[in-house]
């Protein structure tokens, strides 16, 4: 099981190096979208492999609300472009 | 406790806390901000630590980088003062403007290319006469201020109108004196730096 938190590991550097090269906003959001989703399931099957139900419960609560504020962002960004 | 991918995943957070701090455009760094406090709730999560990563999750992340990304947007701003007229012919008919003197259009995107070279977003606020948009300059209403005609009469007396440029650009503030006279390379435009009246207020 390690193994697989460690190839997910290296899949979160993927949308990081995207973050962090691409100079557009819009693939810098996407980037953003895939690490916070990226790391929430990560979470959750930490707390399954521990059988940790407490930081499970705050895997899905970040899964679900960091999605919120990637929204808000979002809106922000797109109305100063509109401009 | 003594797993090998938690190494791994702490080296994760001053990775992208490195690449934050090589961002310039502030929007960007808002962005990575927002990876970073992913990251960071990870490895507070990994690390046993469920409150703080929950903490991290909604304050951090969803909380702070709204609030910043309000206070950039409102801050990073040039407020350009233009003639009602001028700004309603410019916009209805971008090709009427006459060959001799560039049109406002033009001149509008002069501006934005300076400003997104800076990171800076350019407003524009239409005065009914040029008496109200000087007024708004003064009251610190605009930034920088835009008419074909000088504020100054003395100005208008000019003789030779060949030479006079058709453009009379204004600012109250010294910092964007300074970039536009080095990013401002048309001759038909007339950049003056005019000192903010003393209000005897200390910041």
């Amino acid at each position: 099981m390690n193994l697989m938190l460690i190839a997910m590991i290296l899949a979160l550097l993927i949308p990081i190096y995207e973050a962090w090269q691409d100079e557009d906003i819009w693939q810098k959001m996407l980037a953003f979208a895939s690490a916070a989703t990226k790391t929430s399931v990560m979470i959750l099957v930490v707390s399954v492999l521990r059988d940790d139900w407490m930081i499970g419960v705050v895997g899905v609560i970040i899964l679900s609300v960091g999605n919120a504020g990637l929204m808000l962002l979002a809106h922000l960004i797109k109305r100063m472009s509109e401009q | 406790m003594n797993d090998s991918y938690v190494y791994i995943i702490v080296a994760l957070l001053p990775l992208v806390a490195f690449m934050l701090m090589l961002q310039a455009n502030p929007y960007n760094a808002l962005v990575i901000r927002g990876i970073l406090g992913a990251v960071a709730a990870l490895v507070y999560a990994v690390l046993g630590a469920a409150d703080v990563a929950l903490t991290e999750a909604l304050v951090g992340t969803m909380l702070a980088i709204t609030l910043y990304a309000v206070a950039v947007r409102s801050s990073l701003v040039i407020r350009l003062g233009v003639l009602k007229d001028d700004w309603l012919e410019a916009e209805s008919d971008p090709d009427a403007a006459p060959v001799d003197r560039p049109s406002l259009t033009q001149l509008i995107t002069h501006f934005r290319t300076i400003a997104r070279r800076y990171h800076l977003r350019l407003e524009l606020i239409p005065y009914p006469d040029l008496q109200s948009l000087n007024q708004g300059l003064t009251e610190k209403e605009v930034h920088v201020t835009c008419s074909p005609r000088s504020p100054q009469p003395e100005h208008n007396s000019k003789t030779d109108e060949e030479k006079s440029p058709s453009y009379y650009t204004v600012t109250r503030i010294r910092r964007l004196y300074d970039i536009l006279q080095t990013e401002l390379s048309s001759p038909t435009i007339c950049l003056t730096y005019v000192a903010p009246p003393d209000t005897g207020e200390k910041h």
